[in-house]
């Protein structure tokens, strides 16, 4: 098999002349900030699986208003918040819900999902677009949504940041600090979750990682302090968006895997840069006393 | 004298199943408990309960406020890219804080608290590459900014230099002065004579008096077992000790 030739690189000032591409830029920018703040508390707290499990969770309700005629942005944030209900739940009762009961509930959702598909699409196409991503047909609700999370991201980053680290660099001694774990954690959680509703039209229920987590990632290498992962996490995000934009223009691909194999090889080239990267020799036990 | 730390008839387990138990003592305001025991022996157990993390089998524990809690620092996230001054600063969380940001005046009383335990040059080094001592003072700083009349510090003085062990028996010395209320956990019986009184737990509570009282080569022994090996001293006098233990990391 052949590879077809790739299309000319398009001119970018000359694709900003559509509509279309205005929009998927303004939305990519507003869940550049969504996505790059609350990815850094993702990265932080270890949510990463929980991330990309509540946005596979969505696939089956998407499915099913796209069916019945239901409104999809409700049906996703609907599964969703009880996603990370269910999760808020199992781990405050000790019995942290772990890999195997998020694995087997991504594996749930994408199965249910694909089985209702079958029934309710007559192509393949209409599936591929929950799951990856569209630019076509995205419009004033969903830069709505998508700026309601970026708002939420920043007051929730500048009101509760402090307790979300409190709570994990030192989880044991957080209730004696007056936090209350099990509240903060879930709004925490929540706030993940209807975010990652904002980012479903845009880059689909399999894809959301590629702008909640993959740029806190990239950034948790590059940065030392939590002011500077959750900027340069926003900044990464942005530009991660603006990349994946073009080249799903270029390409005509989905954004959401356009997006995602941009921001997996920043990754990996830095996680390769800081393991070659000379590391400075750790101070002896009490040098700086 | 009233009671800043207390239990009653107090067991504690998990999942109900009792890993410490007739727990009964009472310690008051500014007064300095070094409890001592074996790895396993239930201190972890006691300080859990006392911070409210862990509720009591069967009794009550008590604490007058909020403790402040000083864990072993290999328990907190030392890749966490947090600062000393970070770390301090998350005291003024406590006092109803918790939902809103940091104010000058919490920078400013974390700045206090570094400089009280000695760290006010390390105030940007990054948490992780503090040495262990180090790491401790940082959490008593952040007990400090919590203003918290209670401490419970869970082996303070383990895999510590000798300096930043100075330096910590000397900041005791201080907040006991403050009325404040340490309860320090130690495998070093040894140290134990400095305080005020002394809790030994192995699974249950063996003895709690002053060091003079408790110590004896009896009490030592049952709150031991074989991890002992004794310098000197009858089964009936203050005795000098050391406990052999095998830590697991």
């Amino acid at each position: 098999m052949e590879l077809a030739a790739l299309p000319p690189l398009p001119d970018p000032l000359v694709l900003l002349d559509t509509e279309l591409v205005r929009t998927a830029l303004l939305e990519l920018g507003l869940l550049a900030v969504a996505g790059g703040l609350l990815g850094a508390w993702i990265v932080l707290r270890g949510l990463a699986f929980f991330a990309h499990a509540v946005g596979a969770a969505t696939f089956p309700g998407l499915v099913a208003a796209e069916a019945t005629g239901a409104s999809p942005r409700l049906a996703s944030l609907a599964l969703a918040v009880a996603c990370a209900g269910a999760v808020e739940r199992g781990g405050r009762a000790g019995r942290a819900p772990g890999d195997v009961a998020t694995g087997l509930l991504l594996v749930a959702a994408l199965a249910t999902g694909v089985v209702l598909a079958s029934d309710v699409f007559e192509s393949a196409a209409g599936a591929e677009r929950l799951l990856f991503g569209t630019l076509i047909g995205l419009g004033g609700a969903d830069l709505a949504t998508s700026a309601a999370a970026a708002v939420l991201a920043i007051g929730a980053t500048i009101m509760l940041g402090r307790s979300w680290t409190a709570v994990g660099f030192d989880p044991e001694a957080a209730p004696t600090l007056g936090i209350p774990v099990a509240r903060a954690d879930l709004l925490l959680l929540a706030l993940i979750a209807v975010a990652a509703v904002a980012a479903l039209p845009a880059v689909g229920a399999l894809l959301v990682t590629s702008l909640y987590v993959v740029p806190a990632a990239v950034a948790r290498l590059l940065t030392r302090s939590v002011r500077s992962l959750l900027l340069s996490s926003a900044a990464i995000a942005a530009v991660q968006g603006l990349g994946g934009l073009y080249v799903s223009l270029w390409l005509d691909v989905p954004p959401g895997p356009a997006i995602a194999v941009l921001g997996a090889t920043a990754y990996a080239l830095c996680a390769v840069g800081s393991a070659l990267r000379p590391r400075p020799v750790a101070a002896p036990a009490g040098a700086i006393l | 004298m009233s009671a800043a730390v207390s239990a009653a008839r107090a067991s504690l387990g998990y999942g109900g199943e009792p890993v410490l138990t007739g727990l009964d003592f009472a310690a008051g305001t500014g007064t300095t408990v070094c409890v001592l025991g074996p790895n396993g022996g239930g201190k972890t157990t006691l300080f859990r309960a006392l911070v409210g993390e862990l509720r009591p089998l069967t009794g009550t524990v008590a604490v007058a406020g909020r403790p402040a809690y000083v864990a072993q620092t290999d328990r907190t996230r030392l890749d966490f890219p947090v600062t000393a001054l970070d770390v301090a600063l998350m005291g003024s969380l406590a006092g109803g804080r918790w939902w809103r940001p940091a104010r000058g005046c919490d920078r400013q009383a974390a700045g206090r608290a570094l400089e009280r335990v000695g760290l006010a040059d390390a105030a940007g080094v990054a948490f992780g590459e503090l040495s262990g001592g180090q790491r401790q003072r940082v959490l008593i700083a952040r007990a400090l900014v919590q203003k918290a009349g209670v401490l419970l510090l869970d082996e303070p003085l383990g895999g510590v230099d000798p300096d930043s062990a100075q330096r910590i028996s000397t900041l005791f010395a201080e907040l006991r002065s403050e009325g404040r209320t340490l309860l320090v956990s130690t495998h070093d019986v040894e140290s134990a004579h400095a305080f005020d009184l002394v809790l030994c737990l192995n699974r249950r509570q063996i003895a709690f008096a002053q060091p003079g009282e408790a110590l004896t080569r009896s009490v030592i022994e049952e709150t031991y077992g074989s991890e002992l090996v004794v310098l000197s001293g009858g089964s009936d006098e203050p005795v000098r000790a050391i406990a052999v233990q095998h830590h697991e990391h």
